[in-house]
């Protein structure tokens, strides 16, 4: 089980989805990814792809417009 | 901090709204401004006379182009920004966004990144921009509010805006992420 | 080192799989930053805007309307994150299509209200209203533009005045540009007006095909596409 961060602080919509898909394929089952964002936008989009794709998922609310996204690979 | 963990502020002010919810919200401000102002909702004709403003009031001389020939559009650069509606809706688009992020303790000033991003921003600007003029309108103007106004052009604009939309996010894979 | 906390009250989400199988129990949990409450800063643009409100109001009142309208979408947009270009650019990029349906939904609600609103002003024997401008391929040719546009900028018009207020120092320079691109736009119009313009009309499709076909017909073209988005988003499920 590992760890990885993600940062895509000051990254517009689509660049966190994107990168987030292209990470997500590369892990293990069991891994975890935190994205970190700051875009509104991405804090609903990313989460919503990875639950759609049965990952589990949760936010946490960093700082004024801060998110990280955890994002625990399930297959 | 209790109102924090209130359920209905939660809910209203602190999360954000389903996108069905905005879709209908956004679809009734629209008809309600129509009804009121007798005008459909639009951006991007507002943004035209900021910008021709300004090119006059550095000295640029647009009286001879041949859009401006038509005096009425002239006039409308008389206008002062506080007595005119469109400039006054638009500023009231980002006030509002600024009050609902504020609302929601998740406004911050997101800096740039990298020289990628200013060369995004001023691209994608200027074609937008541009776009708009020959398009008579951008995705609210020229989409939403006309498809609504069942107007042909709408429809020929939503069926282009996904070719355009195939080819800017070719180019964003390849240059700009 | 920076101090890392293990977490162990976690905020419940709505879905239940999550709460049995909460990912922060799990993983490296960055302590919160201090955070500021910048409610007390809204309710000071409240103020603002109610201020601003009556003093427009005092001039004319079309004018404290149109401020208002303003406001009531820009909370719209930003509460619901709405924006016309992932609904246009996520089922060809990232295969998500929920803003799709939604910009559908929007449409479609439109079409009703505003066609009340024509059909009524049309009995009258008044003029049909509304954003209906010339057809051709000028339109074509201005929406490709606008559409590779929106894609790289990441937001169209509405979104980019959305961000701005959010506080994206991009977007502030996407508008300037923006802004700019139109004044060019009409610094060529005499060139685009010789190629399409001038054979170009406006076709208001009621006017066409007569008021229940044009309906009927816009309301099933939105429906089918509703349909279509919705089986394209969930075609990589599972």
């Amino acid at each position: 089980m590992a760890e990885y961060r993600l940062d895509c602080l000051g990254e517009a919509c689509p660049v966190p989805l994107l990168k987030t898909q292209k990470k997500m394929a590369e892990l293990q089952v069991g891994d975890i990814l935190i994205v970190e964002v700051d875009h509104s936008c991405a804090m609903k989009n990313v989460p919503e792809w990875a639950r759609k794709e049965g990952h589990n998922v949760e936010i946490e609310e960093i700082g004024e417009g801060e998110w990280d996204i955890y994002i625990e690979k399930a297959k | 901090m209790k109102l924090e963990k209130n359920k209905y502020f939660k809910a209203v002010v602190k999360e954000a709204w389903p996108y069905t919810v905005g879709a209908v919200l956004l679809a009734l401000l629209n008809i309600s401004l129509f009804i009121v102002t007798g005008s459909a909702w639009g951006i991007s004709g507002t943004l035209l006379n900021w910008g021709s403003k300004i090119y006059k009031a550095v000295g640029g001389q647009l009286q001879n182009w041949v859009y401006y020939s038509d005096p009425a559009r002239l006039r409308a650069l008389e206008t002062p920004f506080f007595s005119h509606g469109g400039s006054l809706m638009n500023l009231g688009i980002i006030v509002g966004a600024f009050m609902a992020s504020l609302a929601a303790s998740q406004f911050k000033i997101r800096k740039i990144k990298s020289v990628r991003q200013v060369i995004a921003a001023m691209l994608g600007g200027l074609l937008m921009g541009y776009g708009t003029r020959i398009a008579f309108g951008c995705n609210i103007g020229a989409f939403f509010s006309a498809v609504a106004s069942f107007s042909l052009h709408g429809w020929v604009y939503a069926i282009f805006i996904f070719v355009g939309a195939w080819i800017g996010s070719k180019l964003l894979v390849k240059y700009f992420m | 080192m920076t101090e890392i906390v293990k977490k162990s009250t976690i905020e419940k989400e709505e879905n239940a799989v999550e709460t049995k199988t909460a990912v922060t129990n799990r993983a490296m949990v960055r302590p919160a930053k201090k955070r500021r409450n910048q409610l007390p800063l809204a309710f000071v643009v409240l103020l603002g805007v109610i201020f601003m409100a009556y003093y427009l109001a005092g001039k004319s009142a079309g004018l404290a309307i149109s401020w208002l309208f303003g406001i009531c979408f820009g909370v719209v947009l930003q509460k619901s994150r709405f924006c016309f270009t992932a609904a246009f650019r996520d089922p060809i990029l990232t295969g998500s299509t929920s803003l799709t349906k939604a910009v559908i939904i929007a449409v479609a609600v439109a079409t009703v209200g505003f066609g009340a609103v024509q059909y009524a002003a049309v009995s009258k024997g008044g003029a049909i209203a509304g954003s209906i401008s010339p057809v051709g391929w000028h339109v074509a040719i201005g929406a490709v533009m606008f559409g590779i546009g929106m894609v790289i900028a990441g937001g169209c018009a509405s979104g980019t005045l959305m961000r701005v207020g959010e506080g994206f120092v991009m977007q502030w320079l996407t508008l300037v540009f923006f802004v700019a691109g139109t004044v060019l736009g009409v610094r060529h119009w005499g060139f685009w007006e010789r190629l399409f313009f001038d054979g170009a009309s406006r076709v208001h499709l009621p006017s066409v095909l007569g008021w229940p076909l044009a309906i009927t017909l816009q309301l099933a073209v939105l429906g089918i596409l509703y349909i279509v988005a919705d089986k394209w988003g969930n075609r990589n499920k599972g």
